[in-house]
């Protein structure tokens, strides 16, 4: 059995916007990560993913506020600790963030040698300059990025670079936990082949012990993660492996998702697209019941009665619905 | 960096052409005003005398003198060829003293004055905008509708107010000169005693003004550096609050840099109100009577010295710009 180097149990974090509103962004989510294995999570917009990514993390600042439940880092519990602790022992550290515009994510005023020196220093003070300079060096070598990205100021790098560059700080402490939301998604698809290897590369060499992979590119996911847990409106409504989630989902959202994908395949042509009618709900007063009821072809009137709770099923799948994953692929041989 | 030498060069050509033509504009302009200076001086000189021919003999003497009598070309040569060995000319109005000697004595009393009082208001104004950016809440509350307030009072109303205040009902504080009336320059205690108490009007009512415009500005350029992207993700790094405020404060300064070197260029003209009003020794006092005398050399001596400060400011912070922002320096490199 594999170690377990990320466990959220029942995570649930909230917006409170400046009319004192709140907006449940994260609810109840709860996953797991092994040692070596990465998780992709996948979602249309505004589903909650980037904010998951956020919350992931053990540090709020407004207006994001933490609610409930717990995140395990390798056994270790960090919603309970302080801020400064959570800043100082566990950011970088134990848990890094790749965010999702990585092209204004570096400070325009300053090299690239001087943040990382703030970084590393801001974890260990005893570290001097030089020390930092040939740890850095090194790093960007394995990583095949020229050093003399070092002494360069954040204007004078491609895109990709840019992004490369981020990757590489981010990473530069060695997490345990990789947190990369939607790395690639402002480039280029040769750009974002070279961004994904370079994660993959990291992993590889045992500079990330595992990762989480948000994006909105569903073939992506499927082609890069082992597992994949799919989001809706703050909850995962799926979680299972990459294979299994892609090819043969569980519930019905899962379903209009991967339905809703061109392959640019041999057929494509003639193959018709579906897409799931509706927007998602406002997560200021998220509906009672299934939240995805309302757009759900399968919808009864009972899935809006109570609350729906996660069923787990064997193999690490899991899903969100009122009804068992037999009467689900009864009905969906029949659609 | 072979294209910032270039940068450089081309703002240096530029720097000389706005030179020239401001030499040609200040000794054109007042001469273009209606009034014939060297009368007045006559008039003055022959009050009482009746001998028609004789103040003639005088009128001719001084316009032979000043060299009014030439045609305007030959004038501007004789002031430029004067003006290449550092000499600006006699003034009219406060015969024999030389424009040079006069603009030297006054601009040491303006520099004094608007310098200090732009850099601490630009500073106070610069720390208080990044606070209310920073902690907002009440103080942020109180300090934009007061800073709003003040930096739009016009400087005269301001200065008025503060004189009438603080000087008549009051009686704190003197309300003209740059000293007392009956103490010679020296380094004696009282008479430094006396420039710094009658320091404190003109000063106040010159960084009261610049600290609510600077506040306003640094509050609103903090905010939204606050809420870049690279100050969320330092902080997920785990980078120290105190570090990211100072990037942050790094990077809200830069327009602000801007703002000095206009507030700068257009010291002058705050000096005009700011010494009228105070009767302050300094440039504006003496242009003022340079203007209500024709008194040409002295005008074209004091515009002359405003423009180079203005023109050497503005060029030295477009230089300055490309060192503290790398981006403007990859753009002043293409």
């Amino acid at each position: 059995m594999a170690k377990i180097m990320l466990d959220v149990k029942d995570l649930s974090t909230k917006y409170i916007t400046r009319f004192r509103e709140d907006v449940y962004a994260v609810d109840r989510v709860s996953f797991q990560v092994e040692e070596g294995k990465s998780l992709g999570i996948a979602g249309e917009s505004g589903c909650g993913k980037s904010t998951l990514a956020l919350s992931l993390m053990g540090y709020y600042f407004a207006p994001l506020h933490y609610m409930s439940g717990s995140i395990k880092i390798e056994d270790r519990e960090i919603t309970s600790m302080t801020p400064d602790d959570v800043r100082k022992n566990i950011l970088g550290t134990e848990i890094a963030y790749i965010p999702q515009a990585a092209m204004n994510a570096l400070n325009p005023t300053q090299k690239i040698i001087r943040f990382i020196e703030d970084v590393i220093q801001a974890h260990d003070p005893s570290k001097t300059r030089k020390d930092i300079r040939d740890m850095a060096r090194q790093r960007f070598e394995v990583l095949n990025l020229p050093a003399d990205v070092l002494d360069k100021h954040a204007v004078e790098l491609s895109g990709g670079m840019k992004q490369r560059t981020v990757i590489a700080i981010s990473t530069i402490l060695s997490p345990k936990v990789l947190i990369a939301d939607e790395p690639s998604s402002a480039l280029d698809v040769t750009s974002q082949k070279m961004v994904i290897k370079m994660i993959f590369d990291l992993m590889h060499d045992g500079f990330i012990r595992s990762m989480i992979f948000i994006t909105h590119e569903l073939p992506l996911l499927y082609n890069v993660t082992d597992d994949i847990a799919v989001m809706y409106a703050g909850q995962f409504v799926e979680t299972g492996s990459a294979e299994q989630t892609v090819f043969d989902p569980i519930h019905p959202y899962s379903r209009g998702l991967m339905h809703s994908i061109i392959v640019p395949e041999a057929g494509t042509r003639d193959q018709k697209l579906e897409a799931i009618p509706g927007t998602p709900p406002n997560l200021k007063n998220p509906p009672d019941g299934c939240r995805f009821a309302e757009r759900c072809k399968f919808a009864s009137p009972q899935c809006c009665a109570s609350d729906i709770a996660f069923s787990t099923i064997g193999g690490g799948r899991g899903y969100r619905c009122i009804y068992s994953e037999d009467r689900l692929k009864e009905v969906y041989a029949h659609a | 960096m072979k294209g910032y030498k270039r940068y450089f060069l081309k703002k240096l050509l530029w720097f000389v052409i706005t030179l020239i033509a401001a030499v040609i504009l200040n000794f054109v302009l007042p001469r273009l005003m209606p009034s014939d200076p060297i009368a007045t001086i006559t008039n003055r000189i022959t009050e009482g005398m009746n001998n028609q021919n004789a103040v003639m003999q005088i009128y001719r003497e001084y316009a032979r003198k000043f060299g009014t009598d030439q045609p305007m070309w030959k004038q501007f040569l004789i002031y430029v060829g004067n003006l290449l060995k550092g000499d600006m000319g006699v003034s009219f109005q406060q015969y024999p003293r030389k424009v040079t000697d006069i603009v030297a004595a006054s601009v040491v009393w303006t520099i004094a004055l608007q310098l200090p009082a732009i850099l601490v208001g630009w500073m106070i104004g610069n720390l208080l905008g990044a606070l209310a950016a920073y902690i907002r809440k009440g103080f942020d509350k109180v300090l934009v509708p007061v800073s709003l307030f003040v930096s739009g009072l016009p400087a005269f109303g301001l200065a008025v107010t503060l004189l009438v205040v603080f000087g008549i009902t009051l009686k704190w504080l003197p309300i003209s000169g740059g000293y007392s009336y009956d103490l010679l320059p020296s380094f004696s205690w009282r008479f430094i005693k006396s420039v710094i108490v009658h320091y404190q009007m003109p000063f106040w009512s010159i960084v009261l003004i610049a600290i609510g415009g600077q506040a306003i500005g640094m509050r609103s350029m903090s905010i939204y550096e606050l809420n870049a992207d690279y100050v969320k993700y330092s902080r997920f790094l785990g980078v120290k609050d105190m570090k990211v405020v100072g990037y942050v404060f790094r990077n809200a300064m830069l327009p602000q840099v801007t703002g000095l070197a206009l507030s700068i260029g257009t010291m002058i003209g705050g000096a005009l109100v700011a010494e009228t009003i105070f009767s302050y020794p300094g440039l504006g006092s003496t242009i003022l009577s340079g203007i209500s005398s024709a008194d040409y050399p002295l005008i074209s001596g004091v515009t002359l010295i405003i423009t180079i400060m203005v023109l050497t400011m503005s060029f030295a912070i477009e230089m300055l710009y490309g060192v503290i922002d790398p981006r403007v320096k990859a753009a002043q490199s293409d």
